[in-house]
């Protein structure tokens, strides 16, 4: 490495992107543009620090294999921290199985937690957990250990293990101090938020409270049949019928689930699952139908018995019957969950990342957007969506270090 | 043109608080490697970091049997080894693309990294007074009984190599071990070479082939 890349190298570690830029601003060789593609990232021009990286990965040699792969490594990165998540895993993929080869075990390490924060984005959680499975952390530098904490405990809240979570969260905060970057410790803060704030609401004998994670997951645990409207199931502590596919009978769940243990007149179901406000006879018929096609599905769990005004839940076993709900009832609520993260995401990154068309979550975006729930920045392709700020929630970029090979 | 293994005689380090080994030189007692922010002396018989001086030292390293020069950023700083005291400063030639720093016969020598060029300059001025090409990234440099030897390192591919101070033909490598690298270089005079290590913070002692064995 030369002399004034080592200073600027000096000053990027030590947290002095305008101290490295100044060293480097002239100079299009390799390492430089590959400095100053990280200085650009930490001063948050991400465009320029992504265009930068691109060309610096192109202008190392073709000996020097690492140092361009770690560029692929950065610009990966933010592609993430920018939620762009149509770049190619491919391509970071084979730059990790290149600095393992090599023996740059952190940044293998790095790359390796940047495709498995990126499944655990798109929801992709068997795969995130496969990459990550074996995987030791303890030798990577502290800001490293805080990322792959975090991603652990990202995986512990969606597979509802709060215990884990916990752990994993309380590592994060020791390694993030460690560290000591501020932002970084902010973004943990952040995270451990999840833990206290309500993410459901249970609905039991007509009343309603709010729920925490972990009470979630007691409640999952406690062997109550759960109609479960976040994922559009029902479900007890050994069995889970999907409903998913299903509106018209989630909705007569549900609702039957509500009213639990009395029963419920047919022209409330009519209304909930039909949205007719008379039940006329040709609803009544349909609605027999649907019933029919509901005690089919929940055969194992419940049944599903006339009354002498409507119909009423019995589950098999004696067992309490709940309704676990959404904390807010929201039409769009999967789109915002994702905007939930203080991120700006594009249409497509929220495609790809919900499994749903281009079309369905452009329509979604705009009537949230009338509505003063998203806002939108940039233009046609650029264009970029995110919930109104949440103060204090970075997504900080630990970008790999000594990028020009040495 | 001979090539051969180097052979890795001793290696030293990794050191408490260095990161980094850029350049190297030997003062007939103690190595000093730059790192950072500090040239440091290593007593090569009992491998311990005996003084360190706080200098900026990014890149090369020489030693004209009285004061120590030492690159940093894009200048050449020449330093009282007894005091620590920088006594002048002159511009080097490569602009802060720097690396290796070599004495020899009252002129510097200075390694121009990506520039893959030797430059040898007037040590009062800085002003360039000839310049060789060579074909590989140029690190560490050195002079020994009137040969000119420098350090190369691309990739994960590294050597020392003696060349032609006339032509820039190389005449001799020694190719160091897979992920071993060469980032400064300096003689002790006799049989051994010094080289940085790099990020593996390591100083590395290999053996300089005797003479009467090399040839043309």
């Amino acid at each position: 490495m030369d002399s004034l890349i080592t200073a600027a190298a000096r000053a990027l570690a030590t947290g002095d992107p305008l101290g490295a830029l100044k060293r480097v601003a002239l100079r299009d060789d390799a390492p430089a543009l590959a400095l100053r593609g990280i200085a650009m990232a930490q001063l948050g021009d991400l465009v320029r620090a992504k265009a930068l990286l691109k060309s610096a990965a192109r202008a190392f040699g073709p000996k020097e294999a690492v140092a361009r792969a770690r560029c692929v490594v950065a610009e990966a990165e933010i592609a993430l921290v920018s939620r762009d998540l149509g770049w190619p895993a491919k391509a970071l993929d084979a730059a990790r199985a290149t600095l393992e080869k090599h023996g740059d075990h952190v940044n293998a390490a790095h790359a390796r937690n940047l495709e498995a924060r990126r499944l655990l984005l798109i929801g992709r959680l068997d795969e995130a957990e496969s990459r990550l499975a074996g995987f030791d952390p303890t030798t990577l530098p502290a800001a490293s250990r805080a990322a792959h904490e975090l991603v652990i405990a990202g995986l512990a809240i969606r597979r509802l293990r709060t215990k884990a979570a916990r752990v994993a969260l309380a590592r994060a905060e020791h390694a993030a101090r460690q560290a000591d970057i501020p932002a970084l410790t902010a973004e943990v803060e952040g995270a451990s938020l999840v833990m206290d704030t309500p993410a459901a609401r249970l609905i039991a004998r007509g009343e309603e409270r709010p729920l925490l994670l972990e009470e979630v997951e007691a409640l999952l645990a406690s062997g109550a049949l759960v109609v479960d409207a976040c994922r559009n199931v029902v479900r007890d502590a050994g069995m889970i019928v999907s409903l998913a596919t299903r509106p018209v009978l989630f909705a007569l769940a549900r609702t039957l689930g509500e009213a639990w243990p009395a029963d419920v007149p047919r022209s409330t179901l009519v209304a909930r699952a039909f949205g007719g406000k008379h039940a006329d006879e040709s609803h009544r018929a349909r609605l027999r139908v649907e019933v029919g096609r509901l005690r089919v599905e929940l055969r194992s769990l419940a049944d599903v018995s006339a009354t002498k005004r409507g119909f009423a839940l019995k589950p098999r076993r004696p067992r309490d019957v709940v309704v676990l709900a959404p904390p807010v009832d929201e039409q769009h609520a999967a789109v915002l969950a994702f905007l939930a993260d203080g991120e700006s995401w594009s249409s497509s990154a929220l495609a790809i990342a919900l499994g749903a068309s281009s079309r369905t979550v452009q329509r979604s975006l705009e009537q949230l957007a009338a509505a003063g729930k998203v806002q939108s920045f940039g233009r046609g392709r650029a264009r970029r969506w995110m919930t109104p700020p949440v103060p204090g929630f970075p997504t900080i970029l630990l970008l790999p270090g000594s990028l020009s090979g040495y | 043109m001979k090539r051969s293994a180097a052979e890795v005689l001793r290696e030293y380090g990794p050191f408490p608080g260095v990161d980094q080994v850029a350049g190297v030189t030997f003062d007939g007692q103690h190595v000093w490697f730059a790192s950072g922010d500090r040239l440091n002396a290593l007593d090569p018989a009992s491998g311990k970091v005996v003084r360190a001086i706080d200098v900026a030292a990014h890149a090369g390293t020489a030693f004209d049997g009285q004061h120590l020069f030492q690159i940093a950023e894009d200048r050449i700083q020449k330093i009282d080894p007894k005091t620590g005291q920088v006594l002048a400063t002159i511009p080097a030639p490569g602009g802060g693309g720097d690396s290796g720093l070599a004495w020899a016969e009252g002129t510097l020598w200075v390694g121009q990294n990506r520039g893959r060029k030797i430059h040898q300059i007037d040590p009062q001025t800085g002003a360039v007074l000839r310049t060789i090409d060579s074909n590989r990234i140029v690190t560490g440099v050195t002079w020994i009984d009137g040969e000119l030897w420098h350090g190369t390192w691309e990739g994960d591919e590294s050597d020392v190599r003696r060349i032609d101070p006339e032509t820039g033909k190389v005449l001799e490598k020694l190719e160091m071990p897979p992920g071993t690298g060469v980032s400064g270089l300096e003689s002790d005079g006799s049989d051994q070479f010094f080289c940085g290590g790099g990020n593996s913070g390591k100083v590395r002692a290999i053996r300089r082939p005797r003479r009467g064995s090399t040839s043309k």
